[in-house]
């Protein structure tokens, strides 16, 4: 419980003095001057923007101008801290680096994080100089281990890596005496990773459509790919359904679902984030994606989303996750603060006082027993079949 | 096969018309008019399994449209798919393994036909084996998952067909017909002997002295009751009488002739009585992929109850009963509205039931559903003739009875009705 523990405290009041500067005063200056030139300064004190998030926020927010500037500074940061690691990873003397290669693909908007991961980690096969399957092995991880380490919060990037990792060691030495052609064997399977992604999206948009019925309501938070797809095979079904889209703060992901899919002409409502308790009532089911998919069956997922099972829950009404079983990871959170925060900044309009501590926080733990159904490209699961499915896999 | 059709017609008639009572008789005459199916089928020479998956589904579709919410029909079609296809592939490989055997160049010729010339005959009967499974993470990165989860008809007889080439075909076609029929009269003999079997478990949880509750009639909790008290286990037994039909009248008759004791009370004690009762054991219609249960009208009622004092409520289901499908809206989509005359006496109320009157419409009207729907949650314990499982784990013993293939082809075939 690293956030509970003195140390911690301790350092915190460490970067308070440290950063003694930035202190601003209580009194908010008018907004009209605020917004335009003075962008949170004690934002960029002493937080830096989880990289996972930099790319979500890049591929689905709807962000404001100065919000904007705000992650750009943070992103330079992380990129000079992933730097680092590239040296740090350098030692082996090849001037190949595995994050480089992530942070390619992981430019491409349409492509999942496990997918770049495992592109990635293809490329490594790719440039190896091993001789033999246990030297491509051993490379292999240490290539997976610094990419794992390089971006500890996302959770898909680990469980692709994890996801390939296993199927090297598992499969290629047991059916293959060539080493070459077990060689182009992996990397053709890794290039064909994007395609199993998409079309694991397609498969859950399938079985997920029994589930949408004439006249319902479906409540949606934040912005998922998975979910996108469901709701437009629905749409294209000629489904009637309406939508209830939360705003997703602070990316505000939310108003980008909401637009696409008022282009696909599904009535479409937005709510600010608080207000999902007012509307559920009028709602037939909640449909999430999810960050990652965890041993116990919950879900982590953008921050919000627990509240939101929560109170559908105790309404009665059925909390739905769209998630490619590829997010399955192993971990096993026993509480919100299990893991390590992915921090995101957080956009107030108005400068926060640096008295004033700031829940950064970008994703939360949704236990199991709040969850109804997971809809993965390996069927319609109940939460419990996750750990099955993962036990199956590393045992 | 003019004869197999009017086999299939007769039954369709019966099922349309409601004369067939019981998920478990239902089952039985499924599986022993498909297995008629399977042995008037004519086997080509090519694709054999192939032809008589087809046979099957052609079959199976018309009698699941015949009575869409008996879903017995549907699980017993699935199984006979799921066994031909394990037929099939146990020959394949097995065909394999004698190639391997006996020729090299065999051997290479039939990895040619896989378009992976490093591909050997153990990885092929792997991947084929992976097709039966459910996908899973394991096969995810393989070949083979995007064939198991995108249906195709057939996969594995159009891949086992180019195989056995060299393998005798007339031997072969004789012995996946021959194999199919033993696997189907062994489905028959699961589902006639399921009784016994899961009474078999009754003494496990059946304790001296206690009090069972049970809500209208079922012969697995007659035989399960009755085995419990065969092995000189003294117990009450608590009958709700299951308004409308009051087939819990039948079962208090049935226990006291064998010499149980017992309680009748209407439906609406059941409340009254649960604080009293140490497990509810009922029977059920159909238990649903996710652990929900249909089952008799009231038992919900019976459920919430046990819930509200935490008494065991426990299921009773042999495995014909096992459905891979969802509930989407179970109320409305997989119940059936009986006839009013169970509720009411026509005599009597003919006049408020009469069109002609008023408006047009009669001022009253009856509902009468069969069933209920139980969810997951308040079901403590499942017993099946493979023993007791929790809610959650009902996905996997589908998943052992089941190929994905079908459900998938199944749910379009449902859909369309």
């Amino acid at each position: 419980m690293w956030h509970r523990s003195a140390s911690f405290i301790l350092d915190k009041n460490q970067n308070d003095t440290v950063y003694p500067a930035d202190s601003v005063t209580l009194t908010p200056p008018p907004p009209s001057i605020s917004t335009p030139q003075n962008p949170n300064p004690n934002l960029n004190r002493n937080m830096s923007m989880s990289a996972y998030y930099q790319t979500r926020a890049a591929h689905h927010g709807v962000v404001t101008s100065d919000w904007l500037a705000q992650s750009q500074e943070a992103a330079t940061r992380a990129v000079a801290t992933g730097g680092q690691e590239i040296v740090d990873g350098g030692k082996s003397g090849r001037a190949f680096s595995v994050i480089d290669e992530f942070n390619n693909w992981r430019k491409q908007p349409d492509l999942a994080e496990a997918v770049a991961a495992i592109r990635a980690l293809a490329a490594v096969i790719r440039n190896s100089e091993a001789k033999t399957m246990m030297e491509l092995e051993i490379e292999l991880k240490k290539a997976s281990d610094s990419l794992k380490s390089w971006d500890t919060t996302s959770i898909s990037l680990t469980a692709g890596c994890d996801l390939f990792m296993r199927y090297v060691t598992r499969t290629s030495a047991l059916e293959y005496e060539d080493f070459n052609s077990a060689r182009s064997r992996l990397i053709e399977r890794a290039e064909k990773f994007g395609e199993i992604s998409y079309k694991a999206r397609k498969i859950i948009a399938m079985l997920s459509q029994d589930f949408i019925f004439d006249g319902c309501t479906i409540l949606v938070h934040g912005f998922s790919r998975v979910v996108m797809e469901v709701l437009k095979m629905a749409a294209q079904n000629k489904k009637l359904f309406r939508v209830l889209c939360t705003e997703g703060r602070p990316d505000r992901s939310g108003l980008r679902l909401a637009n696409e899919l008022a282009k696909l002409d599904v009535p479409v409502k937005l709510l600010i984030d608080s207000a999902v308790a007012y509307t559920m009532d009028e709602v037939d089911m909640v449909f999430v994606g999810a960050d990652g998919v965890v041993e116990s069956g919950g879900i982590i997922n953008m921050m919000g989303t627990y509240q939101i099972a929560l109170v559908a829950h105790s309404m009665n009404k059925p909390v739905y996750v769209a998630a490619e079983s590829y997010k399955f990871a192993r971990l096993y959170p026993l509480d919100q603060k299990d893991m390590g925060p992915a921090l995101r900044p957080i956009d107030f309009g108005v400068p926060i006082p640096s008295k004033v501590e700031v829940e950064t926080s970008a994703r939360d733990y949704t236990p199991p027993q709040y969850l109804t159904l997971l809809f993965t490209d390996l069927g319609v699961l109940t939460p419990s079949v996750v750990s099955d499915e993962l036990i199956q896999l590393y045992l | 096969m003019p004869d197999t059709q009017a086999l299939v017609n007769d039954f369709l008639n019966k099922l349309k018309k409601r004369k067939i009572e019981g998920s478990q008789a239902t089952a039985r005459q499924t599986a022993e008019l498909l297995r008629s199916v399977i042995s008037q089928q004519r086997m080509p020479y090519t694709n054999q399994a192939g032809a008589l998956i087809d046979a099957v589904k052609a079959v199976g579709e018309q009698l699941i449209a015949a009575n869409p919410v008996e879903l017995a029909v549907g699980n017993i079609v699935r199984r006979v798919l799921h066994i031909i296809r394990e037929e099939d592939l146990s020959l394949t490989t097995a065909a394999i393994g004698g190639l391997n055997l006996s020729a090299v160049s065999d051997d290479e010729n039939d990895d040619d036909r896989d378009g992976d010339s490093t591909l050997s005959a153990a990885a092929v009967a792997a991947a084929a084996r992976s097709t039966l499974r459910p996908p899973s993470l394991q096969t995810l990165l393989e070949d083979t998952p995007v064939s198991a989860a995108v249906p195709q008809t057939s996969s594995s007889g159009g891949d086992s067909e180019g195989k056995s080439k060299s393998a005798d075909k007339s031997s072969r076609s004789r012995k996946l017909k021959h194999d199919v029929i033993e696997a189907v009269n062994e489905l028959i003999q699961d589902i006639v002997t399921c009784h016994e079997q899961i009474a078999e478990q009754a003494v496990e949880h059946i304790h001296q002295n206690e009090v069972i509750l049970t809500l209208g009639s079922s012969r697995t909790v007659l035989e399960f009751l009755f085995a419990a008290k065969e092995k000189k286990r003294s117990f009450r037994v608590f009958v709700a009488e299951g308004a409308p039909r009051y087939q819990g009248h039948l079962l208090a008759k049935e226990l006291v002739a064998r010499g149980l004791q017992t309680t009748l009370i209407t439906d609406s004690a059941v409340f009254a009585m649960i604080s009293r009762v140490n497990m509810v054991i009922v029977g059920a219609h159909a238990v649903m992929a996710n652990g929900g249960v249909i089952a008799p009208v009231g038992m919900n009622l019976v459920a919430l109850a046990a819930q509200k004092h935490a008494v065991p409520f426990v299921v009773l289901a042999g495995s014909h009963k096992l459905c891979p499908l969802y509930p989407h809206n179970p109320e409305v989509l997989l119940n059936e509205l009986r006839s009013p005359s169970e509720l009411l006496d026509f005599g009597e109320f003919s006049d408020c039931m009469d069109f002609g009157s008023g408006s047009g419409s009669p001022l009253l009207h009856v509902v009468n559903p069969a069933f209920d729907y139980v969810p997951p949650k308040l079901v403590s314990l499942f017993i099946t003739d493979t023993g007791g499982h929790n809610p959650s784990y009902m996905y996997r013993l589908i998943a052992d009875y089941y190929s994905a293939d079908d459900l998938v082809v199944q749910r379009r075939a449902t859909a369309g009705n």
